[in-house]
């Protein structure tokens, strides 16, 4: 049983890093990550992230009309968010360079 | 019938939720689900489901979840040679097991094959014949079963608890009641006698965490908790470990073993 | 603090078993209707009464909470103030009940010295809690510990006053003081009296505090 999904754990991570780009509400950031080729994040699981981040204020809220339909809660990234993310990046390199070395080391040479 | 934001709401009151934060919640998510134009509902799925795993996904901290690094903390606990005897019965022999702060490690076998036992060994509550314990200073333990006054409610339970570990009255309260909420319990004010068994295991749990100990003793803590507590539980022991702390589980269920990082087979010797 | 918490909760858990402690108030109502004729005897019986009703209901604390004790101890408190909790709590509900009872004694008999009387009814309940806590620690189950009481009390009741029997047992100073309360004579059965109790009383809070320190030992490991 994992408490939580592999992906799942990675989602903080990009939420922090899309929010570092610009402040954004949730609906576009689900459609950023899906356009990054990511994952197709449900709503289920995005907005309890969103939540998170801003209850532990990482992410600061303020809520923004839209052009058509309701206003919108846009989230911007704190300093503390900012800080958490710089240091989340590194072990993600450092992990994902792990993953690839051990990965290529083991790969079949082609002719 | 209910609307959704009601009935959400209402399940997070159930959960333990603070009222003027449930509302906040409940608004909040009917005004997402409408950033997306669509029902709550079909955004979220049912409303008492997702309103648990918003409580669980609240109270879990940001980090990389998947440990892309390990960082195990000091050692909290360890174990040398232990044995115990009763007479001339053997219970164990040359048991070795090291516990640092950020890991689990669960404590397996058949019955009788003295499980409990090395857990009170390790609580210091009963004496070993051989070998050498170390341990922290401050610990919590957690007994299968018992534990508690059936006399007293569960927030009189938090006020003498509180009162052992030096906490004044209204701090014990309002941290067991924190506490409570993570195991989406409400403490009402009712008698451990009138409790069933889950909720007293609950109330057992918070108790052994109530002085925030570094290394946490579970004797098969989650008897008489149903498929969700059960899930809490696992999530709040893993919390733990994220948190620093080290936990000991004895435990017959061996599907719970896939996420732990000792496993201590008593059983097998 | 950890004493004063002790003690509030036990005193609040005694208040709730209100079944037991009606039976319990009641008991020492029922010995002195028995002979309230004769103002010694009733006496006498009432106040073995509130002995025999205070050190149960000390019994049952000390049993209900058999299994609260280590897990207190291992959260960080002493025994001394687990035990001088209950203690302390059952000496007020025992000095509360012998003041019920004097001032029923005051109102319905004769007594030649009332503050005596008083003084009797106040030394078997503050002897009775830690009499009751030491069969507690000594006997594991409510029924074997009550019925050890029992015992205690009708040897006390049967035993000759002036033989050794009854000045072994530990109500012998109540009954003592009694004496002089209804029927005067040297005020030296007072002091003898306020003695007894005092050793007793030392000997039984002694004891549970040592069989308690033994119960709720704990392992001293060095830290890793």
């Amino acid at each position: 049983m994992t408490p939580r999904p592999w992906l799942h754990g990675f989602l903080d991570l990009c939420l922090l890093a899309m929010l570092r780009e610009r402040p954004d509400y949730g609906y576009g950031l689900s459609q950023r990550l899906a356009s990054a080729g990511v994952a197709d994040v449900p709503g289920g699981t995005l907005y309890p992230a969103l939540l998170r981040l801003e209850e532990q204020g990482l992410a600061t809220p303020s809520w923004a009309p839209s052009e058509a339909g309701p206003r919108r809660k846009y989230y911007a990234i704190t300093d503390a968010g900012r800080e958490l993310l710089d240091g989340q990046a590194d072990d993600w390199r450092r992990f994902r360079d792990g993953v690839d070395s051990l990965l290529s080391a083991s790969e079949v040479p082609h002719d | 019938m209910t609307d959704w934001p009601s009935a959400f709401e209402a399940e997070l009151l159930r959960l333990g939720v603070q009222p003027a934060r449930a509302r906040r919640l409940a608004d909040d998510t009917s005004q997402q689900a409408a950033e997306t134009a669509t029902a709550p509902g079909e955004v979220f799925g049912p409303a008492h489901l997702y309103a648990r795993h918003l409580v669980a996904e609240l109270s879990a901290p940001v980090a990389a979840s998947p440990r892309t690094k390990f960082e195990a903390g000091p050692v909290l606990l360890s174990l040398t040679g232990v044995s115990k005897r009763y007479r001339r019965q053997t219970v164990f022999t040359g048991v070795d097991l090291t516990v640092r702060g950020g890991e689990v490690a669960a404590i397996v076998g058949a019955n009788g094959c003295g499980k409990s036992t090395l857990l009170r060994i390790c609580a210091g509550l009963t004496r070993p014949s051989g070998g050498t314990v170390k341990r922290t200073r401050r610990v919590g333990f957690v007994p299968q079963d018992g534990g508690t006054a059936g006399w007293l409610t569960a927030e009189e339970h938090f006020t003498l608890f509180g009162a052992a570990a030096g906490m004044v009255p209204g701090r014990a309260q309002s941290t067991g009641v924190h506490l409570a909420t993570r195991l989406a319990w409400r403490p009402a004010a009712q008698r451990v006698q009138h409790m069933s068994g889950g909720t007293r295991q609950k109330l057992n749990l918070v108790l052994g965490e109530l002085h925030a100990p570094d290394l946490l003793l579970l004797d098969e803590p989650y008897q008489g908790f149903d498929q969700g507590t059960y899930v809490d539980f696992w999530q709040q022991v893993f919390a733990w470990r994220d948190a620093g702390r080290a936990v000991v589980v004895v435990t017959h269920l061996l599907h719970d073993l896939q996420n732990v990082d000792h496993v201590l087979d008593l059983g097998e010797r | 603090m950890t004493t004063l918490v002790v003690a509030t909760l036990s005193a609040r858990e005694v208040g709730r078993r209100w079944a037991a402690l009606a039976l319990v108030i009641a008991l020492p109502f029922w010995f002195y209707l028995v002979r309230r004729d004769a103002t010694g005897q009733s006496m006498r019986m009432l106040t073995l009464g509130i002995g025999w009703a205070i050190s149960t209901l000390t019994l049952f604390v000390v049993n209900a909470s058999r299994s609260v004790d280590p897990r207190l101890r291992l959260t960080g408190a002493s025994v001394l103030s687990i035990i001088g909790g209950r203690l302390l709590a059952m000496t007020g509900v025992g000095v509360a009940l012998a003041a019920g009872y004097w001032a029923l004694t005051w109102v319905d008999q004769d007594v030649l010295h009332p503050w005596a009387a008083a003084l009797m009814m106040l030394v078997s309940a503050v002897v009775a809690a830690p009499l009751g806590s030491l069969i507690g620690a000594l006997l594991p189950r409510e029924l074997e510990g009550a019925l050890a009481l029992f015992s205690v009390v009708a040897v006390q009741m049967l035993a000759d006053p002036a033989g050794l029997t009854a000045k072994l047992m530990p109500f012998w100073s109540a009954r003592e003081i009694g004496t002089y309360a209804v029927d005067g004579g040297s005020l030296d059965m007072v002091g003898h009296g306020l003695a007894h109790a005092g050793v007793t009383w030392l000997i039984c809070a002694g004891g549970t505090w040592a069989v308690f320190q033994w119960r709720l030992r704990l392992a001293r490991y060095p830290e890793p």
